[in-house]
């Protein structure tokens, strides 16, 4: 996929002034971090079990090589075809060879985040096939012709409205014509159009949520069934996945399971959970006579010789971006690629370049919240400071910028200096604000006040004033030292 | 080179070292997995294990019946769609074939669906006590389809064919021996439902509206 990414800040104020979107966005974060919250409460095991997540990750990523091929060998043992893609474009045209192979005219897709990664549909409509998603949210966001705002959920942004609108109009060439309102029988109507389309289909392509090298196998997870109808129903199962999906046995993969639903929709386990060996047994009555499985780069090996290696934990739970401030001001669009949020804003740059993306490690506010909530305890902090740092270091950022931050550095190293300046400009701003204690202008600001925004004024002290006068004043001493004994024999009565 | 190995080669450069020696290879495979210890396995509430299985069923809109043999289970199966309101047809997995079908007044036929059956009845390989699930396997008997293309699933489960965690499953399949895995291991957490659309939970997405598991004690 063609990123936008480097026109982030004009796509993020956008975003902050789409009404629509910000009515679905609020609706979403809330309801993400409680159900989160509330899942992980319920299991006392969920900080070891992320602790085992961690391990088993790290271990394979360390073995990678190993693993990759012990699956391969299980995946050819069990009668199905690896392939291996080292580029998105490797994996675009392995793809359209396998359906144009097998005569395809009609392929529906189970939800795959990889198959965004490299373009799957696009090159498969391209190459004159008909390509059918089968996720609610990613059909919903087929027929409006945009990318997924989320990775769990990726028509979050659009309201019942405009999905009845949507619907409104595409579906009149099935003799739907009735304009919908109501959430069931929306769902009903894109099941009853959905149901022949697998039926249809001559080809079926998933992703998956981790590939198990001891038995060659891929598992899926999904809510709605569709994944599972798109690996079972047609004659040939295409699975698209990156070379990080491995583990050892289905044991790990019940371990990060467990993680898995309660980090990304509050559940306990996903409704389906399926698991896949290679194309359908002799005397079985249905499942794939042909299974293809396209391992994809794309990158990934080269992650794995730096810090950056930590990022290949990712399972996709989407819990980072649930619980950012700045993804749950602005959605996933402004991102301008695949993956928004705190994960994405590590794997775009590192995927398209930090000259493309270098906006998003910056649109962040480092608050922790993304590394508190990751089951698999990927620093997702750190390594957005790093990249920071390497765009510093290439000279890739704004000017502007590059000059005021040198210009802070030089002043933050010589405190003296530094403080007389503060002093001045705080007394200096104190009294031109005047009585109304705020600013509605100010000459080199115009955007801080665009909309209406007001800025409030220094009282006319810093803090290191402030902190010294007290330190002087025993009175005022005395008397913090009593608010803060209040606040703690507060914070034990709380505690009990 | 191959795309196998220039693939390989880039991992191998990405870590920083050669292919790894036969018996740096054997040793990994000796493993028991990644952490190479017992999988921690999370406490389940106390209780007899059906209790919470049923408990982990309720949860995800799942229903459960107790019946005391396998022979009961026609009977079941034509209450259930009566209380329901249902047409008494079914589609079964030839698994279940040999039950006393012609018994009951249901019209009955075995084998895979193409979506034309509203109510499919399976028998399950295990149940998991932990989340509710039924593990259904993939082969002559069981069609995948069943699974997913009916409206109402209605599913049978031994209890002695439950266990506490899912892996016991994998265990159990590893015992299974030569086949090995099959096809399809479907672990079902009750019925099929999106949130899709504003986040609102729908029930009966793709796959089954309903999910009723007869458990033969």
């Amino acid at each position: 996929m063609q990123s936008q990414s480097h026109a982030f800040p004009e796509r993020a104020v956008h975003a902050l002034h789409d009404q629509t979107l910000q009515v679905a966005l609020r609706r979403a974060k809330d309801g993400f971090a409680v159900k989160r919250a509330v899942a992980v409460a319920g299991l006392p095991e969920f900080d070891a079990l992320r602790d085992r997540a961690v391990q088993i990750k790290n271990h394979t990523l360390e073995h990678l090589d190993h693993y990759l091929e012990q699956y391969a060998e299980a995946v050819e043992r069990s009668g199905g075809t690896v392939h291996w893609a080292s580029s998105a474009e490797d994996a675009r045209r392995i793809v359209v060879e396998i359906c144009r192979a097998a005569d395809a005219k009609m392929i529906t897709k189970g939800k795959s985040m990889v198959g965004e990664e490299v373009g799957i549909n696009d090159a498969l409509e391209g190459a004159g096939f008909e390509v059918v998603e089968t996720d609610l949210g990613e059909y919903i966001i087929q027929l409006a012709h945009e990318p997924p705002s989320h990775i769990i959920v990726p028509a979050v942004h659009k309201t019942r409205g405009q999905i009845s609108d949507l619907f409104h109009e595409n579906h009149q060439k099935y003799g739907l014509t009735r304009r919908l309102t109501e959430v069931p029988e929306m769902v009903n109507e894109a099941r009853l159009i959905l149901r022949d389309k697998y039926l249809a289909a001559d080809v079926g392509i998933t992703g998956a949520n981790f590939l198990i090298a001891e038995t060659g196998t891929n598992v899926i997870v999904t809510n709605e069934g569709n994944g599972d109808l798109t690996c079972s129903l047609p004659r040939v199962h295409i699975v698209t996945a990156g070379i990080e999906k491995v583990v050892p046995t289905a044991e790990d993969a019940s371990t990060l399971l467990r993680l898995l639903a309660r980090s990304a929709t509050g559940q306990d386990l996903t409704t389906y959970t399926t698991f896949s060996t290679g194309p359908k047994r002799e005397g079985d009555p249905d499942g794939p006579d042909e299974y293809h499985v396209v391992l994809i780069d794309n990158g990934r090996s080269t992650m794995l010789a730096d810090q950056f290696r930590e990022m290949l934990r990712c399972i996709r739970c989407g819990a980072c971006m649930n619980h950012c401030p700045v993804y749950g001001a602005i959605g996933g669009h402004a991102y301008g690629w695949v993956y928004p949020g705190p994960m994405g804003s590590i794997l775009t740059p590192l995927s398209v370049g930090l000259k493309e993306a270098g906006h998003l490690p910056n649109a962040c506010t480092l608050n922790g919240h993304c590394a508190d909530v990751c089951p698999v305890r990927i620093p997702l902090p750190d390594l957005l400071r790093t990249l920071r740092h390497q765009e510093y270091q290439l000279h890739l950022g704004a000017k502007r910028l590059r000059w005021g931050l040198a210009a802070w550095v030089w002043f933050t190293s010589h405190p003296r200096l530094y403080r007389l300046g503060t002093r001045v400009q705080a007394r200096m701003l104190a009294l031109l604000a005047g009585r109304k204690g705020r600013f509605t202008r100010m000459p080199l600001a115009g955007g801080w006040f665009r909309g209406g925004r007001d800025l409030p004024a220094p009282q006319g002290e810093t803090f290191m004033a402030a902190w010294h006068r007290r330190q002087r004043d025993p009175g005022q001493r005395a008397q913090a030292q009593r608010n803060l004994d209040q606040r703690e024999q507060a914070q034990r009565e709380q505690g009990q | 080179m191959s795309d196998r190995a220039a693939m390989l080669a880039a991992i191998r450069q990405g870590l920083g070292r050669g292919a790894l020696g036969a018996e740096a290879r054997a040793a990994l495979g000796r493993r028991q997995g990644a952490t190479d210890s017992a999988p921690l396995l999370p406490g389940l509430a106390q209780g007899p294990l059906t209790q919470v299985f049923r408990t982990g069923l309720e949860k995800v809109s799942g229903s459960m019946a107790e019946i005391a043999t396998e022979a009961d289970v026609p009977r079941a199966v034509a209450g259930y769609l009566a209380a329901h309101g249902l047409a008494a047809e079914a589609v079964i997995a030839p698994s279940l074939e040999a039950l006393d079908w012609a018994g009951t007044d249901l019209k009955v036929h075995f084998g895979p669906t193409r979506g034309g059956d509203l109510v499919g009845v399976s028998l399950a390989w295990r149940g998991v006590a932990e989340n509710g699930s039924l593990v259904l396997l993939s082969g002559a008997d069981n069609p995948t389809s069943l699974n997913f293309l009916p409206d109402h699933h209605l599913v049978v489960l031994h209890h002695k064919d439950l266990v506490p965690h899912l892996e016991m499953v994998w265990t159990a399949l590893r015992e299974r021996g030569a086949g090995g895995w099959p096809r399809t291991v479907n672990v079902i957490t009750g019925p099929s439902r999106t949130a899709d659309i504003e986040l609102t939970i729908q029930l009966g997405a793709h796959g089954p509206r309903s999910l009723h598991v007869l458990l033969v004690s």
